[in-house]
């Protein structure tokens, strides 16, 4: 048998193992991607209509301040994310990874338990830890007598009982959301820090560097393949940010609209006011962001690969 | 011979996990084979509620043997109705025969032109058969388009407000008597002290909050305040609608507020129930259950009457929530279809059900006679319960069906909180004062509704079609 004949039983064998992802890929990817840029140039009200109306939906759409608030509060709460979130995971996962640490195990599990409980029950739990009068937080302030501090220091009675979910909707989204992703993100952390070369850490200790300076000079450049990556799937997972709100504000964009993120909007306006096409063009705007991110952390992740 | 050996030694360069991965693809594929079809039936029922499904249940099974047909009921959440729904519509897929349409999901049935509606219109049939006439007629409005039915009611939902009648009568208050928002008030305002010196009031007259969008939409419909015309328009900006808004944001703020926020749902709001901090409630009749299940601490502490009016001789009632029964247009067998419905929705034994098991009253009127209505309650030290509440059903508020309505009333919600905002920052307190910064807020929120509207070429045409129509 030809050399030719085994390598196109080999292309057609490839091919037929990767149909099945294939297919579905084109079912559940491609067309409906299609369909949405075809979508995102029509408008629609409910069943049964649709218009073309070209780029009319992309310039309503800038022109729409309740989209740029919806970008905003989404920035806002990503940039909490990557603030907040990450270093408090990265000094966790520092703090776990000490050998001195007694019950590692259990503490990694605690802080990664909000992930096994799910999104759903974590929200409604946070709900209630924030509700104004009863709830955990209000009952903790109260009782460290902070809101009475905090009634002193800004001079506004409403931190004597603050309704969080009315009064503070982003801060209380990013400390919740901080309760669920901490612990996730900080496997990871955990896993690059557990990676690093222990013979650099001796070589250094060799040389004199302190903690500090071993930190700063090992650790830090070691995990930063690692960080790169979380930092970009924290920021993409941030954009994307829907269910969070969606169950702590009951289905609105809370008061004022501060607490509606960018696919909220785009639910509101597909599902609640039935315009598909204006939906997908809040849609395209989004994964046009996105892949503006995707770019950036190909790019760092080359820069890294080529300075290593 | 020589092509076997050579597919052998093929396979055998295979690494281990294109085998798991081979494995797993087999022994799905075998499970999938293998795996009985469940038995369907001629036609399919969704409903999000397993209290309904519960009650349906025996009435769907006789009804099946004695017509040699079967009905399948499967119970989803509401989100899950939405989306499967929602998505038949758009897509012209079929969805069930008959499907129950709670009240915040159906205007997303009702949009684009009326041919479009994914429902069966039902308005010729109902009347043909009498219906239209037997059914309570506010109760229609929010599954009406143009005047057309394109659902069978499921309730009427009239609302009344619960007081702490053990606290009052103690106190040797006669609620009852209070006509207006104004008389409970004044009527309160003995109990609103600090008895136990805990810095908090011990009963505030009225649990309500600025931010409760469903109390909101609930009062402002009690007092005539409507966002939309029955053809569609926003009518958000009314000098009425402002009164209202500044009247209810009056009643919470100040140092003399009347209201409070009592967590509607949670434990926590639950235990204040049993504390007293608030003395009434807004009580559509089906939270009666919601309390006896909940919270049946409050049992026997509890008394029923017509909301107060906002005026002398005003609306003593208003509606919240409700759910409708629609066939889509989808369904191959409408007349079986419809016979269903009609026994669900129409028939004495479920009515006589619905009200023992949940407190919801029947929309049909020819039922309001029966005797399980006027069963005293002992939740309610022995009201007759049901009776207080048919006597109300003929006067609640029409509602509109517009797909912009849940938006408008969210953004009603943001001018009430906005105007409490105000009326804190200025130390401006009553509903007079309030009166100018709620009329700017109300068409701040029609320009809103307005901009969203013009923004669909499709509803642009239905506002364009609703403000010609008016002229």
């Amino acid at each position: 048998m030809s050399s030719g004949g085994i390598d196109r039983k080999r292309v057609l064998f490839s091919w037929a193992m990767l149909a099945p992802f294939l297919a579905l890929f084109v079912v559940f990817v491609v067309y409906p991607l299609i369909q949405s840029a075809f979508l995102a140039a029509n408008q629609t009200f409910g069943p049964g209509t649709r218009t073309f109306v070209g780029t009319k939906n992309f310039e309503l759409l800038l022109s729409d301040p309740v989209f740029w608030k919806s970008i905003r509060n989404t920035f806002i709460y990503a940039m909490g994310s990557l603030f907040i979130q990450l270093p408090i995971a990265f000094l966790l996962a520092l703090a776990l990874n000490s050998p001195k640490l007694k019950g590692r195990g259990i503490y990694r599990l605690i802080f990664f338990s909000p992930q096994l409980m799910g999104l759903v029950f974590v929200s409604i739990l946070g709900a209630l830890a924030f509700e104004k009068r009863a709830g955990l937080i209000n009952q903790a302030l109260d009782a460290a007598r902070i809101n009475d501090l905090l009634v002193w220091l800004t001079g506004n009675d409403a931190w004597l009982e603050p309704d969080w979910l009315q009064q503070h909707v982003m801060a209380t989204l990013i400390l919740i959301s901080l309760w669920l992703y901490v612990g996730f993100n900080m496997i990871y952390f955990l896993a690059a820090l557990q990676s690093v070369d222990k013979s650099l850490m001796e070589a250094a200790e060799i040389d004199g560097a302190g903690p500090w300076g071993k930190l700063r000079h090992v650790v830090f450049p070691s995990v930063k393949p690692v960080a790169t990556f979380v930092i970009l799937l924290s920021m993409i997972g941030s954009l994307q940010l829907f269910e969070l709100p969606y169950i702590l504000l009951e289905s609105s964009g809370g008061p004022d609209n501060k607490g509606l993120t960018i696919v909220m909007y785009l639910y509101q306006n597909g599902f609640d006011l039935g315009d598909l096409g204006f939906a997908s063009a809040i849609g395209w705007v989004l994964a046009l962001i996105l892949i503006g991110l995707a770019l950036v952390q190909v790019k760092l992740t080359r820069a890294q690969e080529v300075s290593s | 011979m020589q092509r076997l050996s050579n597919a052998i030694l093929a396979l055998r360069g295979l690494s281990s996990g294109v085998w798991v991965i081979a494995s797993l693809f087999v022994l799905s594929l075998i499970l999938v084979l293998i795996r009985q079809p469940s038995t369907q039936g001629d036609l399919q029922f969704w409903v999000f509620s397993p209290e309904h499904a519960e009650m349906y249940e025996p009435l769907i099974e006789s009804h099946d043997e004695t017509h040699g047909v079967k009905l399948d009921m499967s119970i989803m959440s509401i989100a899950a109705i939405q989306s499967r729904m929602m998505s038949g519509f758009f897509g012209g897929l079929p969805t069930a025969d008959l499907i129950e349409v709670e009240k915040a999901v159906a205007p997303q049935a009702f949009m684009g032109p009326i041919d479009a509606i994914g429902f069966h219109d039902l308005t010729d049939l109902l009347a043909e058969e009498g219906l239209l006439a037997e059914l309570n007629e506010p109760s229609l409005s929010p599954w009406s388009v143009d005047g057309r039915v394109f659902g069978l009611p499921h309730d009427v939902h009239p609302v009344m407000l619960a007081y702490r009648a053990d606290i009052t009568e103690a106190a040797g208050i006669d609620l009852s008597q209070a006509e207006t928002w104004e008389e409970y008030f004044a009527m309160l305002r003995p109990l609103m002290q600090d008895g136990n010196s805990d810095g908090r009031i011990d009963h505030t007259p009225l649990s309500f909050w600025y931010t409760n969008q469903d109390l909101i939409e609930t009062l402002m419909l009690q007092g005539d305040g409507q966002l939309f015309t029955p053809t569609g328009e926003p009518v958000i900006a009314s000098d009425r609608n402002a009164h209202l808004l500044a009247t209810l944001v009056s009643w919470c703020v100040g140092p003399d507020r009347t209201a409070i926020d009592v967590n509607e749902w949670s434990a926590a709001g639950h235990q204040e129930k049993v504390e007293g901090l608030a003395i009434g409630y807004i009580a559509p009749d089906w939270m009666c259950s919601i309390w006896k299940m909940h919270v049946p601490g409050l049992e026997g502490k509890l008394k029923l009457m017509p909301l107060p009016a906002f005026e002398p001789g005003g609306r003593r009632t208003s509606v919240r929530g409700g759910t409708m029964l629609g066939i889509p247009k989808t369904t191959a067998q409408f007349d079986r279809a419809w016979d269903y419905a009609k026994l669900l929705y129409t028939s004495p034994e479920v009515a006589r059900q619905l009200y023992r098991e949940v407190d919801i009253i029947s929309p049909v009127r020819s039922l309001w006679d029966d005797p399980v209505y006027n069963e005293p309650d002992p939740f309610f030290m022995g009201q007759r319960k049901g009776r207080m509440y048919i006597e109300l059903a003929p006067e609640i508020p029409l509602r509109p069906s517009s797909p912009y309505n849940k938006q408008a009333a969210i953004d009603v919600r943001d001018a009430a909180l906005n105007l409490a905002d105000y009326a804190n920052r200025n130390g401006v307190y009553s509903a007079e004062e309030l009166m100018p910064e709620s009329s700017r807020l109300l068409e701040r929120v029609q320009s809103q509704v307005e901009r969203r509207m013009r923004r669909n070429a499709f509803a642009a045409q239905d506002l364009a079609n609703a403000e010609g129509s008016d002229e």
